[in-house]
């Protein structure tokens, strides 16, 4: 290494130049610049900084491993520049380099390092030597980094590699699948649709999300980060491993590390795009329009009532719209990004910027995503370094109502009259309003094409760090952040007249807010060997405050709806919206943490943890929290027993550990007894009467609401074998929520306010989780596999009262009551009756010993056709004390399966997600097959019961449903279980030797399919779910229920990727 | 400086947070502005459609007057006697009429204490104790039992409390009703018409007698509504259902609306046909049009019928046809209104105690106590235009009662009372087929009279709360 003059000088020269360069890599065709340098004089660089590119030789040479076999892939670098090559696949390389060049660096992951001085020569060939520190993978844990042999905790780590430029909408989805007890649940597949992350099973009624720590600062959403600028993302699911982050750790915690610039490494340049169209990959059958009349006749004589003429009218009764086929469009999704990354000797960047851009399969549902990234890290004189991370996000995402179980898009498309054209004759759209027998439901062409809103979030994320080294292995770092969201949201309503669901007035609405939050934190890190002991020591301080302030406003009816007039100043009338006019919220955590790592010989690990937050969630009293966490390992393959017993064994360690982990995710100011005063009544005579409002305590209080938290056990062990060519982890694991905050049950006595959350509920995951991953090379064929799979069971240990159960929202017109959460069961259970078949003849039903006692069968209103519904509690007659729990939607495994192989230029992956033993209920069929709806029903009400024999699961149609057949039952729990191809990817590298005569550093071209196979029982649209409805009120949201959500969707894009 | 940010950052009252726009209870009620505001939020969950805009009138739907013609299934088991104790109308309303509870017992806790104008405090406790005594008269009729919270039981958070006998809850209304009679005015200042009075009370005193079948008091209590100059007829039956008149004299307590400001999903969207806005549930059937007599203009205020001339605003003047119905080819007018637009307007109050009401009271009290009647019924009928009737009985009143109050959430329970009252068998009058909109149903007695307890409310009270018998 040699430096010419004095530090500062060159670290300002080389920044600058690396700023000049990256402005000039912009403006003009990246390849004049290294052919032409008169011409980047022309364009008015110093000469002073080209001298060292003018006067130019070549070097020649190859690079061979340990064994002298080529190695391809090999960097290289002229120290001092930013220029650079790499080996090509016979190892071999080419390099101009300035007279003024002293040294070449040759670097390769895996291998030391070498510099190679010139000294003259012009062919260089030299044999790289595995580093064995090299190999130690080290991964990112709070607070630091640990090297992957020492971690005693369990953690997951996921490359940015391996979802790079497949086609989802942000790092959440792309995590699906991933690693072993990370489930990401999408709720639905519309564009912008993040869904939700559980790391190991459900671990509270609450917001069980885990904390994503996006370069080192605890912030919200991971999906506003571009995929492709993601370097490596660590998921800390055991106690050991997140408690360092005690507060929010309980749900687990995300570390997102962001690509860097690497200090003297090139600069390049890397643009990427991809484009692509999206399909739906399935609809459901239904009736078509002659059929719908015929069986709607059917069921009003099944009821011996007279057919209403309009089920007789033949204009009703000729076939013409598939609604689903009108309603589930082609889409597109299309990539565009930049990078530019690199660093010299004092700094280093990385500059990205990007756009996604998906159009779903719905409407006019739409995300859109523009990014811009700036990293960069400098290091002033030795011990001291500075970094800066900044992230800008503008996002447009606007999906229309797919979860409404009385108006939700596809839920209308079922539904919608199939003898009904998409538009009349005359243009106007088709409508049921005059024609009341076919249901309320709106045209669900017309309400995709009246559809008018957008969600605009604006988001800033940035933080500063910095680290001065004060003695030797002591370190004081700081990092200071700001995360601030400003969202906008417009939505505008016309006057609905011709629909049957019509409304009297047009409606804008707009609302604003933002949300900021600053975090700081100083901490100090030490690290010390000595003899055979090692040891690291963090220890520090933190706060995060956090606000939130917002404004509504609802203006009506606009004299014309004319695009450009749909502004509030138009606005007819403004409406009060009371308590959401606006408000603002303020939150803050307070925190000091502490985390020893000592290992002896190698081999001997200790970790131990202790976090003490403060939450202003709590009343004073109540505030801090202390969550402790340690952790043992013993790294058995160093020794020499393993050793000389079995030396195909690399690695081998086993672990355990124990922790406390805390949730304060609820509302906040619980502990106050709140006055709502925006009830609204009106008094006075004449019309109009006057405005009143009124005041009532709308929240009772909790003084002693206090932290929940989880207890989490760990066992690991973990293999490597063959040089880590077989890697293999397991965990055991029992993770117990305590002090769950839930609200008791909500008797209606207490009437409509809010219930506070108590800590009293008690929940417990515990399951194995294991990865396993092989790879292979084979001269010019490598290839890899790797699984992961969790089988986690979930239940709920204690609630208020013995007995008690978590409620849940009711489904559709009929409010029907389709889960409940008990005691001793998983989160989420289906509850309803048991059915045994469908009666076939009235003797069944005469001698049903189901129905011995029940006053229904003497009064005749039940019949042959009708559902044979199970008398559990043995008193003869069917009652609500018959239901039971019918089926869990808690997957008893989700697995990940993935396989890549390249051969020469080629490289082929499949990725597999799976989930296993699992229920859903299918409530949109349920209600798809009652004829007492006016609406149209699946095709499946073709095999209706009608004479005996005929069928003994589809029960007979009817308008009056005497005998409630549809209500909730196991005739609607069906098995979720599905095996998905989630992603295939076919890609081709152009071989170096092409790609330098156009001083291309790497072309890459590929295609992608996502969603391309389902392998299914479920009979619905598609088996993921999710989750649906909110949690609050004393009712608590719902997984895996059919309401017809936004189904997700076959992609297929073509990409390429260029780097210069 | 780092340093200094951290000794900076320590400093505790980062975590102390403010309910920023809220106020906490102990801040509140410092003055009569509270308690008035605090009474106007009494009134406010009746509008909500689990409260009284949609689920009474479904309740309703059990009566021989009219179609659900929505496609709730709930509302089709409720109206054909096949629902259980998980319907879904029953759960709703329940938690809304125990808010009205709880907002008015925090008036009679706190009223007392403040430092307020003698005559507010009256009329703010007079209204909380007539809505608490409203809301245990409908809990009484439609429960029959129900756990009874007071001022003490809101003071010690005691809610899971078994529910109290028939007669308990049946006297709590009553004695609720005649302290609000006490403590309320006989009328309001034009700007506060709307809150109840002395009328309101006493004509509900009246009803409730009457279903006690203590007809002294019934006479009593409504001669205190119809013996005061303050409560009278309107002029036109039709000035009771529109947005000018709504609170005319005749009107003693009523769902008060204002569009754009109050709950949607009032009783105008869900009576208004579909064709002019609304959602057209609850269609008046054949047999309630063929019981109006010939000439009465009472049918064509109260129902929609094919061929009526219909005006919206200035959307003008068209004929109504059959097929604007969902089914039945009849719509309730009784809660229609519309803009000067021609669109529907969800301003229009819905009443739930006239002065005609009370008049048909007292006239069935006295004929039913074998007294003469003529007065009171007559006095309904000639406002109606219609001859007088002499001599008249029971029948009589069950006649114009029905046609009088058709749609007005009275039907159902009057046949009941009727039932208990010997003068009917609702069994077998509701047995009778009255076409496809009404086919004969099966009302099972006793059962049938009261509608079950909320079943999850059951399984929530850990076995406090005991389900009603038969189901």
């Amino acid at each position: 290494m040699t430096i010419k003059g004095p530090t500062r000088k060159v670290t300002n020269r080389c920044f600058a130049k690396t700023i000049k360069l990256l402005f000039f890599y912009l403006m003009i065709s990246p390849f004049s610049w290294a052919n032409d340098p008169v011409n980047a004089t022309a364009l008015g660089y110093p000469e002073a900084i080209l001298k060292e590119e003018l006067a130019e030789e070549t070097i020649t040479g190859q690079v061979l491993d340990e064994s002298n076999n080529p190695l391809p892939g090999v960097n290289i670098l002229v120290v001092g520049t930013q220029r650079g090559t790499s080996t090509d696949a016979s190892g071999k390389f080419s390099i101009s380099v300035p007279e003024s060049a002293t040294t070449l660096r040759f670097s390769f992951i895996g291998y030391q390092s070498q510099d190679v001085p010139l000294s003259g020569l012009s062919t260089i060939s030299i044999s790289m030597k595995p580093d064995i520190s090299a190999l130690k993978e080290v991964v990112v844990v709070g607070y630091g980094t640990q090297e992957k042999e020492d971690v005693t905790g369990a953690v997951s780590s996921v490359k940015g590699s391996d979802f790079e430029n497949l086609p989802t909408g942000g790092a959440q989805q792309a995590l699906q699948g991933r690693a072993a007890g990370v489930n990401v649940v999408r709720n639905g597949g519309a564009p912008g649709d993040a869904g939700s992350i559980q790391i190991r099973g459900f671990g509270t009624v609450n917001n069980a999300d885990p904390l994503v720590v996006i370069d080192g600062v605890p912030s919200g959403s991971m999906n506003d980060i571009n995929p492709n600028d993601i370097a490596s993302m660590e998921i800390l699911k055991d106690a050991s491993a997140s408690a360092i982050y005690g507060t929010r750790a309980a749900n687990g915690v995300i570390l997102i590390t962001t690509k860097r610039g690497g200090f003297d490494s090139p600069v390049k340049l890397t643009v990427n795009g991809y484009v692509g169209v999206t399909n739906r990959m399935k609809i459901l059958d239904v009736l078509d329009a002659p059929t719908y009349a015929s069986i709607k006749r059917e069921a009003y004589s099944n009821d011996g009532l007279p057919i209403p003429s309009i089920w007789e009218d033949t204009q009703y009764q000729t076939q013409k719209t598939n609604w689903q086929d009108e309603l589930l469009q082609q889409g597109t999704t299309q990539n565009y990004d930049a990078s530019i990354r690199g660093g010299g000797k004092y700094s280093s960047f990385a500059i990205s910027g990007g756009l996604y851009n998906e159009k779903g399969i719905i409407g006019k549902s739409n995300y859109k995503r523009y990014n811009l990234r700036i990293n960069t890290d400098h290091k002033i004189g030795k011990r001291i370094k500075i970094g800066q991370n900044f992230q800008f996000t503008n996002s447009h995402n606007n999906a229309p109502n797919t979860t409404s179980s009385q108006t939700g898009l596809l839920w209308s498309a079922i539904r919608f009259h199939p003898g009904l054209p998409v538009k009349n004759d005359d243009g106007t759209y088709s409508s049921n309003k005059g024609i009341g027998a076919f249901g309320d439901i709106n045209n669900p062409i017309y309400t995709v094409d009246v559809q008018d809103l957008d969600n605009v979030r604006n988001r800033f994320l940035g933080n500063f760090t910095g680290e001065v080294e004060l003695a030797k292995g002591l370190k004081l770092k700081g990092n200071i952040a700001t995360d601030a969201t400003f969202a906008n949201s417009r939505s505008f309503d016309v006057k609905v007249t011709d629909q049957f669901r019509s409304t009297s007035y047009n409606e804008l609405n707009v609302s604003n807010s933002k949300t900021w939050s600053f975090l700081q934190e100083y901490f100090l890190n030490y690290d010390t060997n000595f003899d055979q002991h090692s040891l690291n020591l963090v220890g520090g301080y933190t706060s995060q405050t956090f606000n939130y302030e917002f404004a509504k406003q609802r203006g009506r009816d606009f004299a014309s709806e004319e695009p450009s007039l749909r502004y509030m100043n138009y606005a007819g009338t403004i409406a009060s919206l009371g308590n959401d006019n606006g408000g603002k919220s303020y939150d803050a955590l307070q925190s000091f943490f502490g985390r020893v790592n000592y290992s002896f010989m190698d081999r001997y690990l200790v970790t131990a943890t202790f976090r003490s937050d403060g939450s202003s969630k709590f009343a004073e009293g109540n505030r801090f929290g202390y969550f402790p966490a340690f952790s043992v390992g013993w790294r058995l393959s160093e020794e020499n027993f393993v050793k000389n017993a079995l030396p195909f064994v690399s690695n081998l360690k086993i672990t355990g550990g124990w922790g406390r982990l805390g949730n304060q995710n609820v509302s906040s100011l619980q502990y106050l007894a709140l006055i709502n005063s925006s009830y609204r009544y009106a008094f006075g005579d004449g019309n109009p009467q006057n405005e009143i409002s009124g005041a009532a305590q709308s929240k009772l209080p909790n003084t002693k609401i206090g932290w929940e938290t989880a207890e989490m056990t760990n066992i690991g062990l973990e293999a490597g074998l063959w040089k880590n060519a077989v890697y293999f982890t397991l965990n055991y694991f029992i993770k117990d929520t305590k002090d769950m905050l839930l609200s008791p049950p909500s008797l209606g006595t207490i009437g409509t306010a809010d219930i506070p959350d108590q800590n009293i509920g008690q929940l417990r995951n515990q399951g194995f989780e294991m990865e396993a991953s092989y790879r292979k090379s084979i001269g010019d064929f490598s290839f890899n596999i790797g699984a992961n799979a969790a089988f986690i069971k979930n239940r709920i240990v204690k609630l208020a009262t013995p007995g008690a159960f978590l409620a849940s929202q009711l489904y559709g017109r009929g409010q029907q009551e389709i889960v409940r959460s008990y005691e001793g069961n998983p989160y989420g259970t289906f509850y309803g009756y048991q059915t045994d078949g469908i009666y076939q003849n009235q003797t069944e039903i005469d001698s049903d010993p189901n129905l011995a006692n029940d006053s229904r069968r003497t009064d005749g209103q039940i019949v042959a056709g009708d559902v044979r519904f199970v008398d559990l509690n043995g008193d003869g007659a069917i009652t609500d004390q018959d239901r039971t729990i019918l089926g869990s939607p808690q997957a008893k495994i989700n697995y990940g399966v993935n396989a890549g192989m390249t051969y020469k230029g080629f490289d082929f992956n499949l990725f597999f997600v799976g989930v296993g033993g699992v229920s859903i209920y299918n409530a949109d069929r349920m209600q798809g097959l009652d004829a007492s709806y006016p609406f149209n029903l699946y095709a499946e009400a073709e095999n209706r019961w009608h004479g005996e024999g005929t069928s003994n699961s589809v029960p007979r149609v009817s308008t009056l449903n005497a005998n409630r057949n549809f209500r909730p039952s196991d005739l609607f729990v069906e098995k979720g279980d599905f095996l998905r191809l989630k992603n295939l990817t076919l890609g081709y590298t152009i071989p170096n030797s092409v790609l330098e005569k156009v001083k291309i550093a790497q072309a890459r071209f590929y295609i992608t399919g996502q969603n391309l196979i389902t392998f299914t029982k479920y009979s619905g649209m598609n088996p993921e779910l999710g989750y649906i409805g909110s949690t609050g009120g004393g009712s608590y949201r719902q997984l895996n229920v059919d309401y017809a959500q936004y189904p997700q969707a076959r992609t297929w894009t073509l990409g390429a990727t260029i780097s210069f | 400086m780092s340093l200094l940010l951290v000794m900076n950052a320590c400093k505790v009252d980062l975590l102390d947070t403010t309910p920023y726009g809220q106020v906490t209870s102990q801040q509140y009620w410092r003055n009569g502005d509270d308690v008035v505001a605090a009474t106007n939020a009494v009134y406010a969950p009746l509008l909500e459609e689990d409260g009284f805009a949609h689920t009474e009138y479904c309740f309703d739907n059990c009566s021989d007057d009219m179609h659900r013609a929505g496609d709730h299934s709930d509302e089709t088991a409720l109206e054909l006697f096949t629902f259980d104790a998980s319907n879904s109308h029953l759960l709703a309303t329940w938690a809304t009429k125990y808010e009205v509870i709880s907002r008015a017992n925090a008036v009679l806790i706190n009223a007392p204490k403040v430092d307020m104008d003698e005559t507010l405090r009256n009329r703010s406790m007079g209204e909380a104790y007539f809505l608490r005594g409203f809301v245990y008269w409908r809990l009484s009729l439609i429960y029959g039992e129900v756990p009874i919270l007071l001022e003490e039981d809101a003071i010690n958070l005691n809610f899971n409390k078994p529910k109290s006998s028939f007669e308990e809850v049946r006297a709590q209304a009553e004695a609720d009703f005649l302290k609000a009679a006490e403590l309320l005015p006989v009328s309001h200042a034009a700007a506060e018409a709307g809150r109840v009075t002395q009328g309101s009370a006493n004509g509900f005193l009246a009803k409730l007698y009457v279903y006690n079948e203590n007809w002294a008091k019934a006479i009593e209590y409504a001669d205190k509504v119809i013996g005061n100059g303050a409560y009278t007829l309107a002029a036109n039956f039709n000035e009771n259902f529109e947005l000018e008149t709504e609170n005319n004299p005749e009107v003693l307590f009523a769902l008060q609306y204002e569009t754009g400001w109050t709950a949607d999903n009032s009783p105008a969207f869900y009576h208004t046909p579909q064709a002019y806005g609304g959602w057209g549930f609850h269609e008046p059937i054949e047999d309630l049009v063929e019981e109006f007599e010939e000439g009465d203009p009472r049918r064509a205020y109260s129902i929609y019928a094919p061929g009526d001339p219909v005006t919206r605003g200035s959307q003008g003047t068209e004929p109504f046809e059959a097929d604007m119905t969902r089914v039945t080819g009849y719509a309730f007018r009784k809660y229609s209104a519309y803009t000067d637009a021609g669109d529907m307007s969800q301003s229009l109050n819905a009443p739930f105690l006239r002065v005609a009401d009370v008049y048909l009271l007292a006239a069935e009290a006295k004929i039913r106590s074998g007294q003469n009647g003529d007065v009171e019924l007559n006095m309904v009928r000639a406002r109606a235009g219609l001859d007088p009737i002499a001599g008249a009985t029971i029948e009589d009143i069950m006649h114009e009662r029905r046609v009088e109050l058709a749609g007005e959430n009275e039907r159902h329970q009057d046949l009941m009372r009727w039932d208990k009252g010997g003068i009917l068998d609702i069994s077998a009058h509701y047995s009778i087929d009255r076409g496809p909109y009404k086919p004969g149903r099966n009302f099972v007695k006793p059962k049938h009279y009261y509608f079950p307890l909320p079943q999850r409310e059951v399984d929530l009270s850990n076995g406090v709360l005991v389900q009603n018998p038969n189901y």
